[in-house]
C-alpha cells in the first residue's frame, strides 16, 4: 500500500502544491513560457491533475480527463511525491518505467532546471498547508 | 564514487564481421519470422547494398515481402506511416533494415504501428509507452555513426508541424544488429569524418556526463579508442576493412554508452547550429567537440586525464590538469588530420555559421534537452565563450 491512503487525501496534496507553484513566479514565468499543457495520470491512488500553462496564467484543473494535453505523465502518487522531493531522476525514472510520458519528453526536460526550486518548496508546503503526516519520503 | 542507481541493458544480439550482411540467415530462425519487408533508402540501394543482402535471404528461403527504399535524410511521419502500412499489406512479419540512422531510425518507428497499430504521434510519442515487446526488426548499419541499431530511441521528423519527434522505448531496441564493413566501404571520405566524430562525441560526453556510470564508461573508453586510432585511415582508404570494423564497433559501443548515460553541453550547441545555420549533425560535433570539451574542463579534469592515452596523448606522469588539456588538444589535432584528408570543417564560419546567430545558437543550446545531462550547468551567456572559439 503506498502513502496516501484515498484520492481524495492526494488531490489535496498535489492540486494544492501545483496551484502554490502557480503562484511562484520564480517557476510559474518559466512554465509559462513552456505553454505545455500537461495531464498528470496518478495511480494508487487515482487522480488526474491538468496543469495548463498555455493561458496568461497557469491554471491546475483537477479531474480534466477531456483537455487536448501536449504531454501525458502516468506514474503513482509515490512516485509523484518523491519526485517533489527532489528524490527521483526522472530520466532514470523513464527508463524503469516508474513514470510514462507521452508528448515531447525532450520539451518536460527542458523545464527540470525552472522546477528546481520547488524541491525545497515542497517539504515547507505540507508542513505549513496541514499535511506534514506526509512530509516523509 | 559509485551512482546511486544505474541500469544497463541491451537486448539486442549484435553480430561483426566482414561479409556477415550476406551471411547471417541462421540468425532469423530465432526470431520467429520468415517474411520480411526491407527498409532502406535511395543511396544505399543505388550502391547495391540492398538487392545482394534480399536474395540472399530468399535464396535461403526467407520472403521479402517487399521493399520501400525512399527514407529521407531525416525519416518523417509520412515514410514510418508508409512503411507500417505496406509492411502490413505484404504480411511481412517483421521488419530489415538497411542504411544509417535515419532508416534505421524510421523502421524502429514504424514497428510501433506495424505490431501495434494505432498513431504514430499520438500514441507513441515520448517515452516508456510501450507495455510488451515489437515485431523482430533486424538492422545492417552502413555507416558508422549513430549507434542507431543498439539505441533505445528514435527520432522522426513531424513535416505538419516542424519538428522533431523523440521516441525512447527498451522495446525500441532491434532483435538483431548485424555490423559488417563491407556494408559502409561505400561511405564518402567526409561523411565517414563525420559521422566518425559524430560517434566520439557520443562516447566522450557518455563518459563525463551527470548520468555516467561504470558500464556507459567501460564501453566509452573503448569505443574512444576504436575511433581515434582508426578514423584517419577510415577516411583515407575506404576499403581498409579493419579501420572500417573498429570504427562500426566503435560507434556501436559509443551508441550503446550514450543509450544509457545520454550526451551534453557539445550535442546541446549542435542542435542549437543545426538548428539555425543548417549544418550537419556530425559536422557540428566535430567541430564542437575540442570547444565542449574545453568548457566542462573543470568540472571533467580527472576524467579527461585519464582519457588522454585513448586520445593518443602522451600524459604519462603529467599533472591531471596537464593531461586533460593534453586529450583536448589531442582532439584539435584529429580535427586538424580530417580537416587535412577530407576537408572537414573546423571552425564554425567555414560550415555556414554567421556571427551574428551565435547569440540565438546560445540561448537554443541553453534551452535543448541534452543540456541538463551536462556536468556543468549550460547558460546562454557561458556558452557563448565555446561558441566564439569554435567561430
Amino acid at each position: 500500500m503506498g502513502l496516501f491512503a484515498n484520492s481524495e487525501d492526494f488531490e489535496k496534496v498535489i492540486v494544492g502544491f501545483f496551484n502554490l507553484v502557480a503562484e511562484t513566479p520564480e517557476v510559474a514565468d518559466k512554465l509559462l513560457a513552456s505553454k505545455l499543457v500537461i495531464r498528470f495520470n496518478y495511480h494508487d491512488p487515482e487522480v488526474v491533475v491538468v496543469v495548463d500553462c498555455s493561458q496568461e496564467k497557469i491554471q491546475v484543473r483537477s479531474g480534466d480527463k477531456e483537455a487536448q494535453a501536449i504531454v501525458e505523465m502516468s506514474m503513482s502518487a509515490d512516485i509523484a511525491h518523491k519526485f517533489w522531493f527532489g528524490k527521483v531522476n526522472l530520466t532514470m525514472a523513464l527508463a524503469r518505467r516508474q513514470m510514462i510520458a507521452k508528448g515531447p519528453v525532450p520539451k518536460i526536460l527542458k523545464l527540470l532546471p525552472a522546477i528546481r526550486p520547488t524541491y525545497t518548496m515542497y517539504p515547507r508546503y505540507l508542513d505549513t498547508s496541514g499535511h506534514s503526516n506526509y512530509n516523509v519520503h | 564514487m559509485l551512482p546511486e542507481f544505474y541500469q544497463f541493458q541491451l537486448s539486442t544480439k549484435v553480430l561483426y564481421g566482414p561479409g556477415l550482411a550476406l551471411d547471417f540467415s541462421h540468425e532469423l530462425h530465432e526470431l520467429g519470422a520468415s517474411r520480411y519487408f526491407l527498409i532502406s533508402d535511395q543511396v544505399i540501394q543505388a550502391c547495391g547494398l540492398v538487392d545482394g543482402i534480399a536474395e540472399r535471404l530468399q535464396e535461403e528461403g526467407f520472403t521479402i515481402t517487399g521493399k520501400y527504399l525512399d527514407v529521407p535524410q531525416d525519416a518523417s511521419v509520412t515514410c514510418v506511416e508508409a512503411i507500417a502500412a505496406q509492411a502490413s499489406q505484404t504480411g511481412a512479419q517483421g521488419l530489415l533494415a538497411v542504411g544509417g540512422g535515419s532508416v534505421i531510425d524510421a523502421a524502429k518507428a514504424a514497428n510501433f504501428i506495424f505490431t501495434n497499430g494505432g498513431s504514430l504521434i499520438a500514441d507513441y510519442s515520448g517515452a516508456a509507452t510501450l507495455a510488451k515487446r515489437l515485431k523482430p526488426l533486424v538492422v545492417i548499419p552502413t555507416t558508422a555513426g549513430t549507434g542507431s541499431e543498439c539505441t533505445l530511441a528514435a527520432v522522426i521528423y513531424d513535416q505538419e508541424n516542424n519538428t522533431k519527434l523523440s521516441f525512447s522505448d527498451k522495446f525500441l531496441l532491434p532483435d538483431l544488429a548485424v555490423l559488417d564493413p563491407q556494408m559502409t566501404v561505400t561511405m564518402p571520405s567526409l561523411l565517414t569524418a563525420a559521422t566518425g566524430m559524430d560517434a566520439l562525441t557520443h562516447a566522450v560526453e557518455a563518459y563525463v556526463g551527470v548520468d555516467a556510470s561504470p558500464h556507459s564508461q567501460a564501453l566509452g573508453q573503448l569505443a574512444i579508442a576504436y575511433i581515434t586510432r582508426n578514423i584517419a585511415q577510415a577516411v583515407e582508404n575506404g576499403g581498409d576493412l579493419t579501420a572500417r570494423g573498429a570504427m562500426l564497433i566503435g560507434a556501436n559501443l559509443a551508441g550503446i554508452s550514450f543509450s544509457h548515460s545520454m550526451v551534453g553541453c557539445v550535442h546541446s550547441m549542435a542542435h542549437a547550429v543545426g538548428a539555425v545555420a543548417r549544418v550537419p549533425h556530425g559536422i557540428a560535433n566535430a567541430i564542437l567537440l575540442p570547444h565542449g570539451m574545453a568548457y566542462n574542463l573543470e568540472e571533467c579534469q580527472e576524467a579527461y586525464a585519464g582519457l588522454a592515452p585513448l586520445f593518443g596523448a602522451d600524459a604519462n606522469g603529467r599533472h591531471a590538469g596537464d593531461a586533460a588539456r593534453m586529450a583536448i588538444e589531442s582532439v584539435k589535432k584529429l580535427t586538424a588530420e580530417l580537416n587535412r584528408i577530407c576537408a572537414l570543417p573546423i571552425r564554425l564560419r567555414d560550415a555556414g555559421v554567421e556571427k551574428d546567430m551565435l547569440p540565438l545558437i546560445a540561448r537554443k543550446a541553453e534551452e535543448d534537452g541534452t543540456a541538463i545531462y551536462n556536468p556543468r550547468p549550460v547558460t546562454a551567456e557561458e556558452i557563448m565563450v565555446p561558441l566564439q572559439n569554435a567561430f
